[in-house]
């Protein structure tokens, strides 16, 4: 019994699913867990294309033997190195010693940096090289930083499959089904891939940009990527969010208010402020405590909404930590192009907005922020309440404009 | 190689020489004491062929070389400073930018006349808030169909007003420093082309220096030169070639005043012999001629270099530095020599004494040279950032909006909906007389508001726009239309409320710092230079007498205002930044972002390098991949 499937008829899916992993790269929450996808080409010549991570090498190395029953493994395409796919490289290889490897030179220069022996069994590709299989021609084709520098991509000139590295993943777990019209994307699967991409790639739109450009030329049935569901159907749907979650164009106009609240008084303040939005007539509003909420899922969010509220009390005359996080996150991740309201809170020397604002304006690209901070003494009072409804009144105007 | 000009050179120079002494040196006096520009020794200097000196014949010009150029300047400064740098102005500064970067048109329409002596030329670069640094230049060049449309003024303008034609630097691409500054060829009588007053010199006073007005001038697409946005470059190259006039203008005083000391110290006698043979003056005598070939030697080699097209910028700084100091010291020695005597006005060493000095500040001072030397020895400094420090209005942040769409009533209209926006409610109002601190809104009239019954007009709109009434301090002071009490200003009363209606008001320093808590500022006003409008949420180009009345109008609901409610400050909505003007690039081997403002100070990148100008051996500083692994953003 294994837990292989067909993508085509001579090419499966070998990965496998792990509800154990708590943090994905040891920094983002995975609930639902994660898959690792490998497929396995039994052509003419047999190709896998990339590895597992450790954690499922054991079924990985069963659904491969499985299906190879017998017959040698005479390559290994490897598009991207990252231990949760290149982990079990040294595995395969043992096992394999008449197997050659197909990479690009940064990746074989990363093998021999994790300790794998590669020597003499390495077949270098660059951009445009094709190889023919048998009946399959697969050409390679260079990604850059998408979102390390040694990754390509391949695709199965013949079945039309590209095999996409980290491009199209996601988090979750497969759970037996492969293809994205077995699940329910739009309505479960959306957020975590919003989540994927925009942490982990999130930075690098104007590559990915570079790559959507290059695939655009091609022909393509199935997306193969390296984590989540095979696409093979509604490529628009995808598509268009890696365009705009790449040049960094809000998917919804709607308002992201993270707060940041000691003892619940600026959390009062930013629901005044939802609740006033919501009565101006925009609901898609979304409000989040940045203390008990992810930063990988605010990040998300800010990819996700055209406006975004920072609400934070002062701390040690500074932005309080976990919001200054939030904000170091966004810069990194190069969040830009969103309009932005600050609300501050002090008891006695209200300092964060200032801080925020400078923040946004000098460490990130393209912010446009609404107005001076708000600022609220300690709790909202008959003073600051009219100036939560003007910038409700400001916010409402521009994301309805 | 004997480093000696040839023997045509020397001819040259006695020809010039026999001309300045004969024609220059018996009137070099009078100029200086009356502040007299040489009209006709200017006219007879272009008879001569030395307006056009260095300039090919088929453009008007003499066609000899860049030294005969200096040893020109040099001989007419050796009797007056002032002629010296007409000359120096005019062919350095007026001409050859013409030359370099003209078309073949602009040549043949304004270079040969110049080169001729039938025109003369002049340079517009400096202006209050530009001197050293031309990237704080603020005159402004706005393309407008087949023209652009020049504002604003410059500087300690030598030649200007009697000069016929102005090259002129302004900014045509706002916020990106000096990439955005365009040359202009633009001549003397044009409409909007003014001039201020010829400024009262400490020396060169046969040469004339005035201020540069533009309201408006339309000048024609033909007339920009060069490229837009290589005004820049256009002006330092200009200035690099202008350095070898002043340099050889430095020597020539210093030549001038070295030879009347020596003269004089050999006729004067004390202590039996003349004062030459006294060692305290003959050492003195001994270093003037040292420094005076030191200097000669600097100043024609850079002219040769220029001649032979070798670079020469930082020889010509080393040129015009060195020998201009030197001028100093020269002429203070000479001074000294003639003692009592030379501190009496109509003896030559007393005004070139007084003439050495610009010599030391103009076209790029000393320590300006200085920093062109370096930075050809050292590079560019890593810390000076390129990024344009925009100086902001003395209010603050405003949204500068100009209506200028339409008729006037059209733009009132914009204007009254601008601040119904804004959450102005005009069906509320506050009396004429609330104390100005207190009020909510003012309407305030300045210099501009014309005669005595025109506050009538102010008075009418208070009334509609549900405000007090305030003034400018002249308005209250000078012209008494208003008490005392009623004036804004840092010296007078502040204005904190929301709405401020300035009509006729220019805005002068201390009436702006008095309104900066203005939630929202209107500026009326017939002149689109005045400052105010920097300063303003709101304007209005236009006379008072029309716009007022419609704005009244406008506002006008027809019942009487109700008492307004408590004032509720109005926030001030933030301006949109300005956008990036210019690409990021990314590398591919790590997502390294090579932005241009900030350049890479490890790889010794200043700021402001942009990408394409970037050495091809950079490396990326992170991950060392090389400049074409990189792609824009």
């Amino acid at each position: 019994m294994y837990t292989v499937r067909n993508v085509t008829e001579d090419l499966y899916w070998v990965g496998g699913n792990d509800h154990r992993l708590a943090l994905f790269e040891n920094v983002h929450p995975i609930p639902r867990g994660v898959s690792y996808n490998s497929y396995l080409l039994l052509d003419e010549k047999t190709a896998l294309f990339d590895t597992v991570d450790w954690s499922v090498c054991r079924e990985y190395l069963a659904n491969a033997e499985g299906l190879l029953n017998g017959r040698p493994l005479d390559y290994l395409v490897i598009n991207h190195m990252e231990p949760d796919h290149g982990a079990s490289i040294e595995e395969i290889l043992l096992r394999h010693p008449e197997t050659k490897v197909i990479s690009t030179g940064k990746a074989f220069m990363m093998m021999r940096q994790f300790g794998f022996d590669v020597d003499g069994r390495e077949l270098e590709v660059k951009e445009g090289d094709s190889m023919s299989f048998g009946r399959h021609t697969i050409v390679f084709v260079e990604a850059p930083m998408v979102h390390w520098p040694e990754a390509m991509v391949s695709f199965d000139a013949t079945d039309k499959v590209l095999f996409s590295a980290d491009g199209f993943g996601s988090f979750g777990a497969l759970d037996g089904k492969l293809f994205n019209d077995e699940v329910n994307f739009d309505r479960d699967w959306i957020d975590d891939a919003r989540r994927y991409y925009t942490n982990i790639v999130g930075k690098y739109g104007p590559f990915v940009q570079a790559l959507l450009k290059k695939a655009s030329t091609l022909e393509i049935k199935y997306i193969c990527p390296l984590h989540g569901p095979v696409w093979r159907s509604d490529f628009g749907y995808i598509i268009d969010k890696y365009d705009k979650w790449s040049s960094y164009v809000p998917e919804e106009r709607g308002v992201l208010i993270v707060y940041a609240s000691m003892y619940g008084n600026t959390a009062f303040a930013a629901q005044a402020l939802a609740s006033e939005l919501c009565r101006r007539g925009v609901t898609n509003v979304h409000v989040y405590d940045v203390s008990s909420t992810h930063v990988s899922l605010l990040i998300s969010e800010s990819f996700r909404l055209s406006h975004v509220v920072l609400a934070s009390v002062t701390y040690n005359l500074n932005i309080y930590p976990p919001m200054e996080h939030f904000l170091m996150e966004m810069k990194h991740l190069n969040v830009q192009n969103r309009t932005f309201a600050v609300i501050e809170n002090g008891s006695w020397a209200p300092q964060a907005g200032g801080l925020i604002s400078k923040f946004l304006e000098e460490e990130m690209k393209d912010i446009y922020l609404l107005e001076d901070p708000v600022t609220i003494t300690s709790a909202l009072n008959e003073l600051s309440s009219p100036e939560i409804s003007a910038l409700a009144s400001s916010i409402a105007e521009s994301v309805l404009a | 190689m004997l480093f000696q000009a040839t023997q045509q050179h020397e001819e040259f120079r006695a020809k010039v020489r026999e001309f300045a002494e004969a024609e220059i040196k018996p009137i070099a006096a009078t100029l200086d004491q009356e502040n007299l520009f040489p009209d006709e020794i200017v006219q007879k200097m272009g008879f001569m062929g030395l307006m056009g000196l260095p300039f090919p014949i088929e453009y008007g010009g003499s066609g000899l070389d860049i030294l005969h150029y200096s040893i020109g300047v040099e001989e007419l400064s050796r009797v007056d400073g002032g002629v010296g740098v007409i000359l120096s102005a005019h062919v350095s500064l007026g001409c050859w930018p013409i030359f370099a970067f003209g078309t073949e048109k602009q040549k043949k329409k304004y270079l040969t006349p110049l080169a001729k002596g039938e025109k003369l030329g002049a340079f517009g670069l400096t202006e209050s808030e530009a001197g050293s640094d031309a990237g704080g230049t603020e005159t402004t060049a706005e393309l407008s169909g087949d023209h652009y449309v020049l504002n604003g003024s410059k500087i300690f303008i030598t030649n200007a007003p009697k000069a016929d034609i102005y090259v002129v630097f302004a900014v045509t691409t706002p916020d990106i420093g000096t990439r955005g500054i365009s040359a202009f060829i633009v001549e003397k009588g044009w409409e909007g082309f003014t001039f201020g007053d010829k400024y009262d010199k400490m020396g060169i006073r046969s040469s004339t220096t005035a201020e540069l007005n533009f309201n408006n001038v339309k000048v024609p697409k033909e007339n920009l030169l060069g490229k837009e946005g290589q005004g820049f470059k256009i002006a330092m190259a200009t200035l690099d070639g202008g350095r070898i006039g002043i340099a050889s203008q430095a020597l020539g005083i210093a030549q001038g005043a070295y030879e009347s000391a020596l003269d004089y110290a050999k006729e004067r006698e004390q202590f039996g012999m003349a004062i030459a043979h006294q060692q305290a003056i003959s050492f003195k005598i001994a270093d003037m001629a040292t420094k005076l070939r030191a200097c000669r030697f600097l100043v024609y080699s850079a002219a040769e270099l220029k001649e032979n097209h070798e670079s020469y910028a930082m020889e010509s700084a080393m040129a015009k530095q060195y020998t201009s100091d030197r001028c100093l010291e020269i002429v203070n020695d000479a001074l000294q020599i003639y003692g009592g005597s030379g501190f009496i006005k109509g003896i030559d060493v007393e005004r070139f004494y007084r003439d050495a000095k610009i010599c030391t500040i103009y076209e790029g001072t000393n320590e300006i040279q200085r920093v062109v030397i370096a930075a050809h020895l050292i590079g560019k400094s890593p810390k000076a950032d390129g990024k344009p420090k925009k100086k902001g209005a003395l209010t603050g942040e405003r949204k500068k909006i100009i209506f200028k769409d339409g008729t006037a009533q059209e733009q009132v209209a914009a204007l009254v909906e601008g601040l119904r926006k804004d959450g102005y409610d005009f069906t509320v109002g506050i009396p004429l007389d609330t104390p100005i601190v207190q009020a909510e809104r003012i309407v305030s009239a300045g210099k501009g508001i014309g005669p005595k019954e025109n506050m009538e007009l102010i008075k009418a709109l208070a009334v509609q726009a549900g405000a007090a009434i305030g003034s400018s301090r002249p308005v209250a002071e000078t012209l008494k239309y208003v008490p005392l009490s009623r004036y804004v200003g840092m010296s007078g009363q502040k204005f904190k409320g929301n709405l401020y209606i300035a009509c006729g008001i220019s805005g002068a320093g201390q009436h702006l710092k008095g309104i900066k808590e203005a939630s929202t500022i209107v500026a009326i006003n017939s002149n689109p230079n005045a400052p105010i409008f920097k300063n303003a949420d709101y304007g209005i180009v236009g006379d008072v007498e029309v716009i007022l009345p419609l704005l009244t109008e406008a506002l006008d609901n027809g019942n009487p205002k109700t008492e307004a409610p408590p004032m509720k400050k109005i926030k001030r909505t933030k301006p949109l930044k300005p956008a990036r003007l210019y690409k990021l690039y990314v590398c591919c081997g790590c997502g390294y972002e090579y932005d241009k403002d900030i350049g890479d100070a490890e790889g010794g990148i200043a700021p402001g390098v942009a990408f394409d100008k970037l050495p091809e051996e950079w490396l990326c500083p992170c991950c060392a991949e090389e400049k074409d692994q990189f792609i824009e953003v």
